[in-house]
């Protein structure tokens, strides 16, 4: 009784906010609307998040309006430089020319701050290379570093400080020019368990646990009370008229055409009055009664993980987790555990009800043996949010940043499959080469140079190509306030979802083109 | 050509190093037409007028991104005021600004941090604008949570053309945000696809059934409807229910909890009550700022030619990494705002008007609350004055065929919507 309690509370954190009974707090009032995103869980791992972010650019400040107006924890902005005329026209965290000559990191976090008093923010006006130099465990102090159009070579030593701490932060890399722009988030691992996937769980019509066989079919539909039969659950109905189809079908499931169409009939044939909707709806989700519950490729991938092979008590908990889930699907009836949401259907309160106890009751009892399953302790609120979302577990294995240039293999892989899209990062790479030779212009021919001393020799670039880099010669430095705020939006929203570990991020390069508006990610895989 | 003498007075050196990249020259994909330098900067910055609807979520974002790409006569319209819930994207407020109307607030915060951008706000509703003042605009920017107000502006800009005036023909680019996901077009009235072609592509809003409410309960949802549509009105007689009110939330609240309760339903919460009564909608500011930046960007480019234009619709889904989609949504021949056809519609020789009204309800392209519908010769049934209404309700009860031949005409109209509905009605 103890454990069920604990559940429902549980679901409610997770499906509502921070409060649960009366009025909520003024602080839950400010976040609603997110909180209905990633619940109380989601919004305390940003509040104890510590994000860098170099450079007082206008993209930089954009990605960081979003991130302090939903309540970060602490951000410093990174930049010692002065606010120039131009800063002052593109970047709305500056005031204009009253902030000409001011330091920009100071006048940016000052506005951006104003957007959220609980979010802590510092200028720093430190250079990043001497950080570099001198005390680099500063930067391993922070959740996530963002640099924006950093140059290539004090870029490199960052991405290889941050990539040699197997937990440090994840590094997102920002360029852009133009019209044009592109992100990628080095990291080595990223694990999400509440990947809020829009596939539900199986209800496991094809494979009934105990209590739902033995209330199916100790139903007397015949002699049932025309209002109860016309109440009975789908779910009931279906777990029924398989059973029987069952019996004389060898035990076999329907197959064929025929075979399907002949047992959607029969369900039609146990109804006592045309209009009994329970029966059309079981008749509309008879596909449950052949669609095969088993596990997962996706997540039967993730139990072939070096990882599992060398768990120690010290591992995180996520695969200790994953190598129970692995021991659980051993077991019949080889499935995920069962979870206890049950979607709305025709259906009176009670037979609702008494279904939903079912499957609670045989969902606790799956999830029992799961812990039992399990080697160490960990945590019953950890645990039961990874059994209720087992079925879209993701685990993305990260790249260090600036691989795919050393890689022309790769690199041909890409323009194979994505060339518009890889067309955009080769100029933005090429762009950010050249910008590091200081030389006086920059010309079409010369980042065509750079772009293809990436490839293998005498590789053909696509047409998309000439498009990209007309674009990035046309605008080499202009850092436009809308590709600005775009950028800020789809920055900001990777790494809210990189913080907590809810939703998926991208796991590659994501490309942006805002002459014809499309986003695309770079494949080479 | 000499840069005109009004922005002279708030422009800096080098104010405009960034956006001048692209107006002082093309790009591989640029328009020919575009007159690369001063020309285009001129019409940007003083004689450009923008018309933005919504100073919320999307258009705190759009109003921003307008004043720092140059344009400087920009309007807003707003009929809200700022709810504490705002705070965590609209950023143009603060927590002083707490019932304040949006459109002002926003329209100061912009003057005073981008100088030499004028923003005049009107703190009201669309309707109360009249043709002459959406003439006035060069573009419109709509950043709405409302279908309604869409199909408005959508219907007013289409009946706003004049093919012998082509200044009459004002591009709309629309906003939408839900959570991680959104969508942003380009709609040119009576060329593309508009706001009415779509209508189908919107979800259908989640309804429960009357019955399962009042006798059939399963989930807390339904507990919450039972409270707000059945018992609210049954105690509190005429008085009406506000549903940014917290104390009418807390007994909506406790009397759904009650019935929950009863019925062993589990999961009715404050916050649930309050999502369910007031049908919120998750949002963010980063989704936000991905939609106003694609929008602000269009009427950038259109404003400027300096780059070709979105055709013609954008979707975003941010959930599992960022997927999007680019793509021409088409022009329907039977749109009731924009295409010259009358929308067919088969129905039983034995549907009654009452079944008809009810057909048009629920259909997915149509979206049409409380119809009056006439013929060209009499009126079928009217909503309103109630003289008219109580005349033609006998109407409810006959047949359709009783009262239109078939491939007859039926003209279906709403005052919410400023267009009328043509149907030809066959019968099987």
């Amino acid at each position: 009784m103890k454990q069920a309690m604990s559940e429902s509370q549980d679901i409610e954190i997770a499906t509502t906010a921070i409060v649960t009974d009366g009025q909520p707090d003024s602080k839950t009032r400010r976040y609603d609307r997110q909180l209905r995103l990633w619940a109380a869980s989601g919004q305390s791992a940003l509040e104890n998040a510590r994000i860098l972010v170099i450079s007082g650019s206008a993209t930089s400040t954009s990605i960081l309006k979003n991130l302090v107006l939903p309540g970060i924890g602490h951000f410093t902005i990174l930049d010692p430089a002065n606010v120039t005329p131009a800063d002052a026209g593109n970047n709305f965290f500056l005031e204009g020319p009253d902030s000409i000559g001011k330091s920009r990191a100071g006048e940016a976090v000052r506005l951006l701050g104003e957007l959220n008093d609980s979010v802590e923010g510092v200028a720093d006006t430190s250079s990043l290379e001497d950080i570099l130099a001198k005390n680099p465990d500063y930067l391993l102090g922070f959740t996530v570093v963002i640099a924006c159009n950093l140059e290539n070579e004090v870029l490199e030593k960052l991405a290889t400080l941050l990539w040699e701490e197997e937990a440090g932060p994840a590094l997102v890399v920002v360029r852009s020019a133009g019209f044009l722009a592109e992100f990628f988030i080095q990291f080595h691992e990223h694990a999400v368990i509440e990947s809020h996937s829009e596939i539900a769980p199986s209800l496991r019509i094809d494979k009934p646990f105990p209590a739902l066989l033995e209330y199916a079919t100790s139903l007397d539909l015949a002699g049932m009370d025309p209002t109860d039969h016309s109440h009975i659950p789908y779910v009931v109905i279906l777990v029924r008229a398989l059973e029987d189809w069952k019996k004389s079908h060898g035990g076999l499931p329907p197959q064929t055409y025929a075979e399907k169409k002949s047992f959607k009939q029969g369900i039609q044939s146990m109804k006592l009055k045309y209009d009994e909707e329970n029966f059309d709806e079981a008749e509309s989700q008879a596909y449950r009664c052949w669609t095969d519950t088993s596990v997962p490729s996706d997540i039967s991938k993730l139990f072939q993980d070096p990882a599992l092979s060398s768990l120690t008590p010290t591992s995180a908990p996520f695969y200790h987790l994953v190598d129970a889930l692995r021991r659980f699907t051993q077991e019949p009836p080889h499935t995920l555990p069962l979870t206890s949401a049950l979607p709305d259907m025709k259906a009176s309160t009670e037979s609702y009800i008494h279904l939903q106890t079912l499957y609670k009751t045989r969902a606790e009892e799956e999830k029992k043996r799961f812990t039992e399953l399990l080697d160490v302790p960990l945590d019953d609120a950890l645990v039961d949010t990874f059994v209720r979302n087992a079925h879209g577990l993701k685990l993305l294995k990260g790249k260090k940043w600036g691989a795919l240039d050393r890689d022309p293999g790769d690199l041909l892989k890409a323009l194979a499959t994505t060339p518009k899209e890889l067309a955009i990062h080769l100029s933005l790479s090429a762009l950010a080469s050249i910008s590091a030779k200081h030389e006086p212009a920059i010309t079409v021919e010369a980042l065509t140079a750079e772009a293809q001393a990436l490839l293998p020799p005498g590789t053909e670039l696509p047409d998309e190509f000439d498009d990209a880099v007309g674009e990035i010669a046309r605008a080499p430095t202009a850092d436009l306030p809308n590709t600005a705020a775009l950028l800020g939006g789809l920055v900001a929203q990777e790494v809210i979802k990189v913080i907590t570990k809810q939703y998926v991020p991208i796991e590659s390069y994501c490309t942006v083109d805002l002459v014809e508006t499309w986003t695309g990610v770079v494949k080479f895989a | 050509m000499a840069t005109a003498s009004s922005s002279q007075n708030t422009d800096w050196q080098d104010r405009y190093y960034h956006i001048d990249q692209v107006l002082d020259k093309p790009g591989p994909r640029t328009d020919p037409a575009f007159l690369a330098g001063d020309g285009v900067k001129d019409f940007l910055r003083n004689q450009a007028k923008i018309l933005v609807i919504g100073a919320g979520g999307l258009g705190c974002e759009i109003l921003a991104n307008l004043a720092l790409t140059g344009f400087k006569d920009i309007h807003v319209i707003d009929m809200d005021t700022i709810d504490i819930s705002n705070l965590n994207r609209q950023f143009l407020f603060r927590t002083k600004d707490v019932g304040k109307p949006k459109a002002t607030v926003a329209a100061e915060f912009i003057m005073k941090r981008v100088p030499g951008v004028k923003v005049t706000p009107y703190f009201g509703k669309i309707q109360d604008k009249d043709d002459d003042y959406y003439m006035q605009f060069n573009l419109v920017i709509c950043g709405l949570d409302s279908v309604e107000a869409r199909r408005w502006m959508n219907a007013t800009l289409v009946n706003l053309v004049d093919p012998e005036n082509p200044e009459s023909l004002k591009p709309l680019i629309d906003g939408g945000t839900e959570g991680f996901k959104g969508q942003a077009r380009v709609i040119l009235p009576t060329i593309t696809s508009c706001y009415e072609c779509s209508l189908d592509m919107l979800n259908k809003p989640t309804a429960f059934p009357i019955c399962t409410i009042a006798n059939t309960p399963r989930l807390p949802e339904h507990c919450i409807e039972w409270a707000s549509v059945l018992e609210w009105p049954r105690v509190h007689g005429d008085k009406k229910l506000d549903t940014d009110d917290p104390e009418h939330i807390s007994w909506l609240y406790n009397v759904a909890s009650a019935r929950a309760k009863e019925f062993n339903i589990e999961g009715v919460t404050w916050s649930s009550t309050q999502g369910v009564v007031k049908n919120i909608i998750p949002a963010i500011a980063s989704t936000n700022a991905i939609i106003s930046a694609a929008c602000c960007n269009e009427a950038f480019k259109i404003a400027t030619s300096s780059a070709a234009y979105l055709n013609n619709y954008f979707m975003l889904i941010g959930t599992d990494g960022v997927y999007s989609y680019t793509f021409e949504h088409t022009k329907r021949d039977d749109c009731p705002v924009c295409g010259g056809d009358s929308l067919e519609l088969s129905i039983s020789s034995e549907f009654t008007v009452e079944q008809l009204i009810d057909l048009l309800v629920e259909k997915q392209d149509i979206q049409i609350k409380k119809p009056s519908l006439s013929t060209p010769t009499s009126q079928i049934y009217l909503q309103a004055p109630p003289q008219l209404e109580a005349s033609t309700r006998p109407n409810l009860a006959k047949k359709v065929s009783e009262l239109v031949p078939p491939e007859g005409e039926v003209t279906v109209t709403a005052s919410t919507l400023p267009f009328s509905l043509s149907l030809r009605i066959t019968y099987t």
